[in-house]
């Protein structure tokens, strides 16, 4: 209770006090009627503040001084008496109204308060109910319906073609989408704009996405109290954006997941449940191959097919980054006459020089994965030369060089940096598939031992792939 | 002849192994799971186990060492491509010898017969012990190849006399390291490899192609007759 009426109310309760005790002082006695003047000032001063309680004092005074202080119905005054109520009741105005105004402050502010935190239950409500993307657009409608205009804008996009924003509204928006302060409207970063732009996030978190709210419709400047509650509102909106992106973030990571199962499963299957069936037929193969050459001709096949196997599996190790080398020190004799033993059916048409000496150091390698690149570089050289192959190492400046050539139609040298991809295949050049794979593996292998692997042209006219082996250096055993 | 258990499940492969060894003169006898293969070596009369490391019922490595706890006879353990540790894990539990799939029938029968050999006559100690052209007497620490005296250096000779012992089985690099350094120095590979390359230098014809000591990539050494 505010304004006129506070006042009406402090000067009848005056009147009524100095009625009624002007009537039944010689009763009640002057102390008696005195205290009762404080009354209408407590009155007055705790509906309606200090302004009435203020005037229910002085008039409270003036009444007390004319109907009661002797002399009677005069201002005549005596003694200390009238200035001691004065004081007394203009006190107690003041002390009353002071509580009464904190009381009443505090009462609207738990109001406020309430109805903030009941907004915010319902946003977090709307957020957190069903699938994000739909929920977030949910809550952007309930933002508009009680607070207007409303939009998202994504870090770094505020729309030049958005019709709504002035000049002001566009440096408004980029400034909180840099530095994470409240801009715009009813701020005190530009105030001038017509929209006010609060960041999703508290400063110095991941993002600079934006809500921007238009001013209100009826004119009036949005109240700090507002904006506090609208900020609360934007960072509930900016977790449940994140929590968006994290979901959209989890359920990539199951399909790759799932996708990593299946060629795990695969691979398992592959080099043990593929093996048993081509067992069976090299071994039933090798039995015939000495009484019929088509016999011969179909284990060589078979062979190839497994030799084809480890490429896949092994291309596959290098794709899924499971490929960890055990480096050790590795004399290329075993690897070259291993690699060479292998291959014997797949070289035996051809002529095979191998030059690499019993002394040469020692070299750092995984024995494992040096056996398959060589199996490979031997396998393709084969596959291409027309009747040579060579074998052939020198140790030099720290490595080890190891050579292949073949004698067949090389490598043009517009294809050499392509030759090492998956399923390169070079134009006329392809007398006898492999697998595709197998030069990438040489190349992926060697990457994984820290070896390089490059290819020139041999003398002899075809392709010269070299490989770089650095020395190990051993301890006396 | 021999008595030839084979432990397989694959009735293909069964079928297969069952063939080259009949071919070759053996008497195959077969179990389909490890259970059989167990009661089969029980009941005795068994020269020799093929035995398949996937079976379906018990941990292959499991059977072999059952088998090894009790019986002496040489078991050939039949592997895939690539399971090197697995290879080493059954050589380390008394197998004899591996073969790995898809193998051939040639290379089967050689390691069957060697390893059959092997059983035939256990060596003493401390009388010189040969294999091929190398003949190594212990008690005065010499050695000769192909007649002519060898000078080996203490590890050399080490590295050398466990290969000739165990008369062309593999023995793993972590075996030989630890029977020549120690348990210390099971890991260190690199000491092995410049011994044999110094006594492949010393004992072979080609050391650029060694045909005397092998190397089984990831796995350890043989010595080949």
């Amino acid at each position: 209770m505010r304004g006129f009426g506070a006042y009406l109310l402090a000067l009848a309760a005056v009147a009524l006090v100095a009625a009624t005790t002007a009537l039944w002082l010689p009763m009640w006695g002057l102390a008696s009627a005195a205290l009762l003047f404080l009354l209408p000032v407590l009155l007055a001063s705790a509906r309606g503040g200090l302004g009435p309680g203020l005037l229910a004092a002085g008039t409270g005074a003036l009444a007390y001084n004319y109907f009661l202080l002797p002399p009677r119905f005069s201002f005549q005054v005596h003694g200390i008496d009238n200035v001691v109520s004065v004081i007394v009741l203009v006190a107690v105005a003041i002390v009353t109204s002071r509580l009464a105004d904190a009381l009443h402050a505090r009462k609207v502010e738990a109001e406020v308060r309430a109805v903030a935190s009941a907004q915010a239950a319902h946003f977090a409500a709307l957020l957190g109910n069903g699938e994000p993307d739909e929920a977030v657009a949910a809550a952007l409608d309930w933002l508009r319906d009680h607070y207007g205009p409303a939009q998202m804008l994504p870090m770094g996009q505020v729309p030049d073609a958005e019709p709504d924003f002035s000049t002001i509204d566009r440096s408004a928006a980029a400034w909180t989408m840099h530095n994470g302060d409240m801009t715009g409207h009813g701020t005190a970063i530009m105030p001038p704009a017509d929209w006010t732009f609060l960041p999703l996030s508290p400063r110095g978190q991941s993002g600079g996405d934006v809500l921007a709210v238009a001013r209100p419709a009826d004119g009036k400047t949005r109240s700090e109290t507002a904006l506090a509650q609208l900020q609360s509102l934007a960072w509930l909106l900016g977790q449940a954006r994140d929590r968006l992106a994290l979901d959209a973030e989890r359920r990539t990571r199951e399909r790759l997941e799932d996708r990593d199962a299946f060629r795990r499963a695969l691979l398992a299957s592959l080099a043990h449940d593929f093996r048993t069936p081509l067992t069976v037929v090299t071994g039933t193969l090798d039995r015939l191959a000495g009484a019929d050459e088509g016999a011969a001709e179909a284990l060589d096949e078979a062979r190839r097919l497994d030799r084809m196997m480890d490429d896949l599996i092994g291309a596959a190790r290098i794709e899924g980054g499971a490929l960890a080398p055990r480096l050790e020190a590795v004399d290329l004799v075993d690897i070259v006459g291993d690699a060479c033993a292998t291959l014997g059916k797949t070289l035996a048409p051809l002529t095979l020089d191998r030059d690499v000496a019993g002394d040469l150091p020692l070299v750092a390698a995984d024995p494992i994965l040096l056996r398959h690149v060589l199996i490979n570089l031997l396998d393709n050289a084969a596959r291409h030369a027309e009747s040579r192959v060579s074998i052939s190492a020198r140790a030099a400046d720290g490595a080890v060089n190891l050579r292949v050539r073949d004698d067949g139609p090389g490598v043009p040298p517009a294809e050499r940096a392509r030759i090492f991809e998956r399923f390169a295949r070079i134009e006329g050049n392809d007398r006898r598939g492999g697998s595709g794979l197998g030069l990438a593996i040489v190349k992926g292998f060697a990457d994984a031992m820290h070896m390089t692997v490059t290819i020139e042209e041999s003398p002899e006219g075809g392709a010269c792939f070299q490989l770089d082996l650095p020395i190990r250096r051993i301890e006396a055993p | 002849m021999s008595r030839i258990l084979i432990a397989e499940d694959e009735p293909a492969i069964r079928r297969l192994l069952g063939a080259i060894l009949t071919r070759a003169g053996h008497a195959p006898v077969f179990a389909e799971n490890g259970r059989e293969a167990l009661a089969v070596v029980e009941r005795g009369g068994i020269d020799a186990v093929l035995l398949d490391l996937g079976l379906p019922d018990r941990d292959g490595l499991e059977v072999l060492s059952a088998i090894r706890s009790r019986h002496a006879l040489p078991i050939l353990v039949v592997t895939a491509r690539g399971d090197t540790t697995e290879k080493i894990a059954a050589l380390d539990l008394g197998a004899d010898d591996y073969v790995t799939k898809p193998f051939d029938g040639d290379e089967l029968l050689a390691r069957l017969r060697s390893a059959l050999r092997r059983a035939g006559h256990a060596q003493q100690a401390d009388t010189p012990v040969s294999f091929g052209p190398v003949m190594l007497d212990a008690g005065r620490h010499e050695v000769t190849c192909r007649g002519a005296s060898v000078s080996l250096t203490p590890r050399e000779f080490a590295v050398l006399q466990a290969l000739v012992e165990a008369g062309g089985r593999v023995l793993t690099h972590a075996a030989l390291l630890e029977r020549v350094w120690g348990k210390a120095h099971i890991d260190d590979v690199d000491y092995l490899r410049v011994v044999v390359r110094a006594l492949r230098l010393k004992l072979e014809l080609d050391p650029s192609q060694p045909a005397l000591i092998r190397n089984e990539p990831g796995i350890g050494y043989r010595l080949v007759g």
